[in-house]
Parts: structure tokens; C-alpha cells; sequence
């Protein structure tokens, strides 16, 4: 890891002590409250990755992720805003020349929504309709049948229902009331978008790994059950040891290697596998007490499996890994 | 050995799974699991139309399975305002029984279990709450965690400490059972709110202050309270076993309905999904297996508590192994549908009435004994 990656990482770090750590419990039961925006906006985050004749921060690869994962360990909702924004949103309606809403992205004037479910299942449009959207907005970026990605605009309605993951970005289904369509790309260049941000992806995955195994280390040292602290026991310790062991080599691998596209593949699989088994064990080692939303760790346990549907197709990931690794057509029966 | 149930059995089955559809309407679960509220009425609908059904211990387990299967917050709703019930049942006496139990088995009262405390709940010799004789009473002190029906229970068989463990090292000696009325004078309960599952469950922390209990609400003989729990709990952690299999075989038949629904739309799919469902369904099978093996045991008196341990914890991991594996293979689908309920509500299987670790605890201990030697 360079130092300048390392200086990120505590400077992030610093601004989410400041800025989400005593918030994080509001954010999952309020949604994102506009203050974080502004923070976001404030530090550059919003466009960080981005070319700075697009307004952006030109950072390279490592350091965008720096910020993701930093970010995760305290909030996985408010890192997924920011790599929507920044790995999906922005790019798209740059490259079809939608400059002065990119702007007003970066400059927080205007925000926008994805309709998740549309952009990986390609299911059609229609005036009214009801999916599964991410940050519900006045703006939606969704799939249409015939293979383009619309720009929407329309009203949304809330629904009651709660979703399992990422509540900050109040995921769920929402009906949907479309006034206006515009086609910005096609599907192909969600596609891409998708396979090519693997590495930020694997970040986050990494980075709420690091927020549940880290606190579980913590508690595991002051819990005590039959007069000893659970991190005496053989099973508990060598466990957190070594799902540490495995985070922390995935780390030096997500900032130390080149951006290459199918070593972020490999690392998005292992990261989406592995953030399931980490948040598991980070919640089991809570006993009851981890059952309760008060803690903070149910929180990562739900959003790990969230964001494995929303960012990680188990069957169409896997098949591409292979075919990169195969160089050929594969795993497809 | 026969693997199938009697015709009587099975025509119950049937009965509780066409009660649970009927019941268990998506639009109640919803609402229970989002506003965090205990479904009464469904707890009577269920006394009334014979699902719950205390007559043959077979018909509990099954009843439990298939209700949790079509939705696990709504049916352990329905099947726990009797938790903690054996423990009367077996060492009650008659006086306890008529005005306690008899009740909660009419319906006209709901009962709870204390035994886990702020401090600690695998350990349960390790606990606090304190008892001390004044002629024909006791004076209660402490507190009890994450009771289940704690805020809407009428009153609760709790473990407390009721003399000094003698010799200090054997912690366990000096607990009994009392029951707790909720109206008793210093007792007061908070419900505990944002749990992340079985949200239609009631759960709170209660709190005893000076409270006064009559000596005949002790149950059983004084001291014996560590034993008359462990008894409990190699009752109930059948019952643990049969929650989760409702819950790991509700997740394979929307794993199984989502991936029939591919194929009927042409969408292939691909082997690696299909070795995922395979292997839940195998789990479950499994699972089942140890648990009629544990119950078989059990409801013939000969309890077998390695068998029960292997039966709660096989089983409390294959909940959360399908639920888990059915929202990988519906993946965006899963996460607006039910499903994601039970996601959320199979965790608790691995950490109630014995967390995984203590059943582990309790297996390795009883073969190191010798016990699991033929
Ligand atoms: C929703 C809910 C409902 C509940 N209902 C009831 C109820 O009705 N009545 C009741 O009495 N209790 C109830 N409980 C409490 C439940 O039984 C306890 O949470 C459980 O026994 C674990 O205790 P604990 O939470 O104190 O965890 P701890 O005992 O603190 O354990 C924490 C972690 O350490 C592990 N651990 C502990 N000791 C060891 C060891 N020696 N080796 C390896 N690992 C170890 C545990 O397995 C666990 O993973 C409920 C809990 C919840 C969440």
C-alpha cells in the first residue's frame, strides 16, 4: 500500500468518526440524512474518481477504493451512495453527454436514483410500474425491454415494507409514476460498468467486513462467559484470528495491485463470499445481544447479504471470472 | 424403523400447514414484522382450531415445523406462549398447576421463561438474580434479558439464586425455580425493540425489585432449579430443531418455486445452482432425521442429550445455511419477498436455548464422558 492510499485511509477514517460514527444506527432507520450529502460533497468524495474536466477528483484506483472501503466499516449504505453515484450514475450520463446533470450531481444540487432490479434483470418500462429501486428519487436510472438505460422522471410512493439491507438508501419496492423517458445507453454499458467496477465493489464488501470483525474483536475481549473473556476460548479466538488473516490479505491485495480487470473479479468473488462468513460469525460471537440493532453488528450481517444481491450475481459473476480465466466460453451448463 | 408418520400424524400435519396458509397471510407477517407487535388473536385462532395441540408431543414438533415454514415469526407467536411450561408440568406441584398452567393451557394466559440475565446467558450458574427466604416468602432481586413474552406474559418460571453454591466452585448448586407474577409488586419489564428477526415475538428485559413471592411459587424442591432447566432444555431444543426446520424448508420451497419459475420462462439454470439446492435440501433432510431421532428419545422417555444437542444445533445451522443459500440463488427477487424474512429471522436458531457453541460444548462433553460410546 503507498502512502498516499495509507494517508486516505486515515483521513477518511477520521471523517467518518466525525461525521457518521454516532449517526450510523440514524442513517439505517432514517434513511441518509441531508447533512452526510453535504459532508460527502464537502470532502470531494462525490466524483472522486472521476476526471476533473468532468469536475471530478482524478483519483486513481486504489485511493477511490480507500475511500469505499473506509467509508463501509461504518456505514455500507453510505459507501454504496457513493460508489452508485460515482461508478454507475455519473459515468453514465457523462459518456451520453449529460454534463450539467452530472454537475449538479457533484455539486449536490440534484440526486438520482437506480431501479436495481430493472438494470440486472432488463425487465420493460411502463408509465406506472413497481421495482425494486435504490435510493428512490424524482430521477431514476432503470433498463428498458428493448435493451436501453432510460433516464425517468417521475413520483415515487414509499412502501411499508423494510428492506433487508442498505436502509439507508431506502431500498424497496416503490410504485413508480413515470412522466418522462430518456434513453442514456444500453444495457451493455451497465454491463461493462459492472464488470469493471469489481475492485470498488470488493472495497465495500471488504470494508463492512472490517466493521463487523472489528467490533466482535472488541467485544470478545470484554464479554466473559463461565469467568473467562470469550477471546480465551479456542474457537472464538481462532476464529476472529482468522477471518482478520483473511481480511487483511485481501486488503494489501485490493490496494497494492494494478486495476487489472480479472484480478478485481477474483477479489469481488472471495470479498462477496467472504463478507457473508464474516458477518456471520462477527454477529454469532454477540450472542443475543447481536440480535438487537442497538449493537451495530446486525446491521453488517444484513447488509453483506443485501449487497450479494445487489452487486453480486452469484451465477453470471462466476461464469465471467471463468471465461477470463478460461479465455474461453464457460460454465454455462 | 419406519420413516413415515402415522396416518393420524400426518392428517395434522396437513391440518396445521392449511391453517398457517389460511392465516399467515403475507400482508399480517409484514405487518407484525414491521411494527414489531405480538399477534394475539392468532395465538387464540390457533388454541381454538386444535393446532396447538398438547396431547401427543409428535403433534407439537410437526405443528411447530410447518407453521415456522410458512412464516417463523408468526408461528413461534402462535407456539410460545406455553415456553417454559414442562418445567411446571414436571415439578409443579398440583396448586402451581391449577392456577398457572391449567390456565395458559385454556388460553386465559400467556407464561415466559427467565433464565438469561444482563451478565450472561450460555452460563447460566453464572447468574445474579438473587432470592432470600423472610418467613413465607422471597424477596427477589436482579434482573432477566431478552425474555421471550416479556412484556405480555402474565407471569414467568425464572431461575434464581436462592443460597450460596457449596462448595463455591460447583456454581450451579443453590438455583430454583419461582414463578414471577407480572403484577407483583416491584416487577416492571421494557420491551426490547430493533431486533433484527422474529420480530413478531415479544422480547424484554425484566427487572425485580424487592419483589415479594409467595414460598408456594417455588417449583419443585429448593436448589434444584440448574437441573429442573437443563431437563427443560433438552425438551425444548426439539422444538428449537423443529422452528428451524420450518424456516429451512420454507427457504427451499421459494428456492425450489423460484428456480421452477426460471425454467418454465426458458431461463436456463445453470448445474451449480442446482448442486446449491440440492444440498439444502439435503441439510434439511438430514436435519429432520436427528430430530425425529432426538424426539423419538425423547417422547419415550429414554432423553437423549447429545442426540438433542446434535438435533438443535445441526438444525439451527441449516436454517441459516438455506436461508442464506435461497437468497443467493434468487438474489434481487429475494430481496422484496418473504424470504428476506426469513433470512433475518433464522439467525436466531443459532443463538436461542443454547447458542451453536454450547451445543458443541455439550456434544464434545458428553462423548469425552463416554456417553456417546455404543
Ligand atoms: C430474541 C431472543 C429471545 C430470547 N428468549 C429468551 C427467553 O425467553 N428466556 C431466556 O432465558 N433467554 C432468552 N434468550 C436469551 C438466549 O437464550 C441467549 O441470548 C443465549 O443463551 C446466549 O446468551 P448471551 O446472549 O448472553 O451470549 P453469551 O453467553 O454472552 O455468548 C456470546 C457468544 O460467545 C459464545 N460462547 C460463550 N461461551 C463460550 C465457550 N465456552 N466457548 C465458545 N464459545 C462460547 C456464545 O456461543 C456466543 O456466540 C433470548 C434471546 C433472544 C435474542
Amino acid at each position: 500500500m503507498n502512502d498516499q492510499v495509507q494517508m486516505l485511509l486515515d483521513n477518511v477514517k477520521q471523517f467518518c468518526e466525525q461525521n457518521i460514527k454516532d449517526i450510523a444506527l440514524n442513517i439505517e432507520r432514517t434513511r441518509i440524512p441531508d447533512k452526510i450529502f453535504t459532508a460527502l460533497r464537502e470532502q470531494g468524495f462525490i466524483g472522486a474518481n472521476l476526471p476533473s474536466s468532468s469536475g471530478g477528483a482524478d483519483l486513481d484506483r486504489a485511493s477511490y477504493d480507500a475511500i469505499l472501503f473506509q467509508i463501509a466499516e461504518y456505514s455500507p449504505s453510505v459507501a454504496y451512495y457513493v460508489y452508485m453515484n460515482n461508478s454507475i450514475i455519473l459515468p453514465l450520463l457523462l459518456k451520453s453527454g449529460k454534463k450539467e446533470l452530472a454537475a449538479d450531481i457533484i455539486s449536490g444540487k440534484e440526486r438520482v436514483g437506480l431501479s436495481a432490479g430493472n438494470i440486472l434483470e432488463g425487465v420493460g418500462i411502463k408509465t406506472t410500474f413497481q421495482e425494486t429501486a435504490i435510493f428512490p428519487s424524482r430521477l431514476m436510472i432503470s433498463a428498458g425491454n428493448d435493451g436501453s438505460i432510460v433516464l425517468l422522471k417521475g413520483t415515487f410512493e414509499e412502501s411499508g415494507r423494510k428492506s433487508l439491507g442498505l436502509r439507508g438508501l431506502g431500498i424497496g419496492i416503490k410504485s413508480f409514476s413515470t412522466e418522462k423517458t430518456e434513453e442514456i445507453g444500453r444495457k451493455e454499458d451497465i454491463e461493462k460498468i459492472f464488470v469493471e467496477s469489481s475492485w470498488e465493489q470488493a472495497a465495500i464488501f471488504l470494508g463492512l467486513s472490517q466493521g463487523a470483525i472489528e467490533k466482535a474483536v472488541e467485544y470478545t475481549k470484554v464479554r466473559k462467559t463461565f469467568n473467562f473473556p470469550l477471546k480465551d476460548y479456542s474457537p472464538v479466538a481462532f476464529r476472529l484470528s482468522e477471518l482478520k488473516s483473511d481480511l487483511e490479505m485481501m486488503k494489501f491485495y485490493l490496494f497494492s495491485e494494478d486495476g487489472d480487470r480479472e484480478k478485481g473479479m477474483m477479489l469481488k468473488t472471495r470479498a462477496a463470499d467472504f463478507s457473508r462468513k464474516a458477518t456471520k460469525y462477527a454477529l454469532q460471537y454477540h450472542g443475543g445481544y447481536g440480535y438487537l440493532e442497538d449493537f451495530g453488528v446486525e446491521k453488517f450481517y444484513r447488509d453483506s447479504v443485501a449487497l450479494n444481491a445487489v452487486m453480486f450475481r452469484t451465477d453470471v459473476d462466476r461464469r465471467i471470472l471463468a471465461e477470463s480465466i478460461y479465455k474461453s466460453k464457460t460454465g454455462y451448463i | 424403523m419406519d420413516f413415515d408418520l402415522s396416518p393420524e400424524l400426518e392428517d395434522y400435519r396437513k391440518k396445521v400447514r392449511e391453517f398457517a396458509i389460511k392465516e399467515f397471510r403475507e400482508d399480517i407477517a409484514q405487518k407484525h414484522d414491521l411494527e414489531e407487535k405480538y399477534p394475539d388473536d392468532l395465538r387464540l385462532k390457533a388454541l381454538k382450531n386444535g393446532i396447538i395441540d398438547f396431547t401427543n408431543p409428535w403433534k407439537t414438533m410437526l405443528g411447530i415445523e410447518e407453521m415456522c415454514r410458512v412464516d417463523p415469526g408468526l408461528g413461534i407467536s402462535a407456539t410460545v406462549p406455553y415456553f417454559g411450561a414442562e418445567i411446571l408440568l414436571l415439578h409443579g406441584s398440583d396448586y402451581l398447576k391449577e392456577k398457572y398452567l391449567s390456565k395458559v393451557a385454556a388460553g386465559q394466559k400467556i407464561m415466559g421463561l427467565g433464565v438469561t440475565e444482563p451478565g450472561g446467558g450460555s452460563d447460566v450458574a453464572g447468574l445474579k438474580t438473587n432470592a432470600k427466604k423472610e418467613g413465607n416468602k422471597y424477596i427477589l432481586n436482579g434482573s432477566k434479558m431478552f425474555i421471550t413474552n416479556g412484556s405480555i406474559a402474565d407471569f414467568f418460571v425464572t431461575l434464581v439464586r436462592t443460597a450460596d453454591p457449596n462448595p463455591p466452585s460447583k456454581r450451579h448448586r443453590g438455583l430454583s425455580v419461582l414463578v414471577v407474577e407480572s403484577v407483583f409488586k416491584g416487577f416492571s419489564s421494557s420491551q426490547l425493540k430493533g431486533k433484527l428477526g422474529v420480530r413478531a415475538t415479544n422480547t424484554a428485559e425484566l427487572v425485580f425489585n424487592n419483589v415479594e413471592i409467595p414460598e408456594e411459587n417455588l417449583v419443585g424442591e429448593e436448589g434444584k432449579g440448574f437441573y429442573y432447566v437443563m431437563e427443560f432444555f433438552n425438551i425444548s431444543r426439539v422444538f428449537v430443531a423443529a422452528q428451524s426446520l420450518g424456516i429451512a424448508q420454507g427457504a427451499l420451497d421459494m428456492a425450489t418455486e423460484f428456480l421452477m419459475e426460471q425454467e418454465k420462462n426458458g431461463i436456463s439454470v445453470s448445474e451449480e445452482l442446482k448442486f446449491k439446492l440440492s444440498e439444502m435440501a439435503t441439510r434439511t433432510e438430514a436435519a429432520r432425521l436427528l430430530m425425529y431421532k432426538a424426539a423419538s428419545y425423547l417422547f419415550n422417555y429414554k432423553p437423549n442429550p447429545t442426540i438433542t444437542s446434535m438435533a438443535k444445533g445441526y438444525a439451527s445451522e441449516t436454517a441459516a445455511f438455506c436461508a442464506e443459500t435461497a437468497m443467493e440463488i434468487t438474489g434481487m427477487t429475494g430481496l422484496s419477498t418473504k424470504l428476506e424474512r426469513f433470512f433475518r429471522d433464522s439467525k436466531i436458531m443459532e443463538i436461542w436455548e443454547g447458542t451453536s457453541e454450547v451445543e458443541k460444548i455439550v456434544i464434545s462433553r458428553m462423548i469425552l464422558k463416554g456417553d456417546g460410546n455404543e
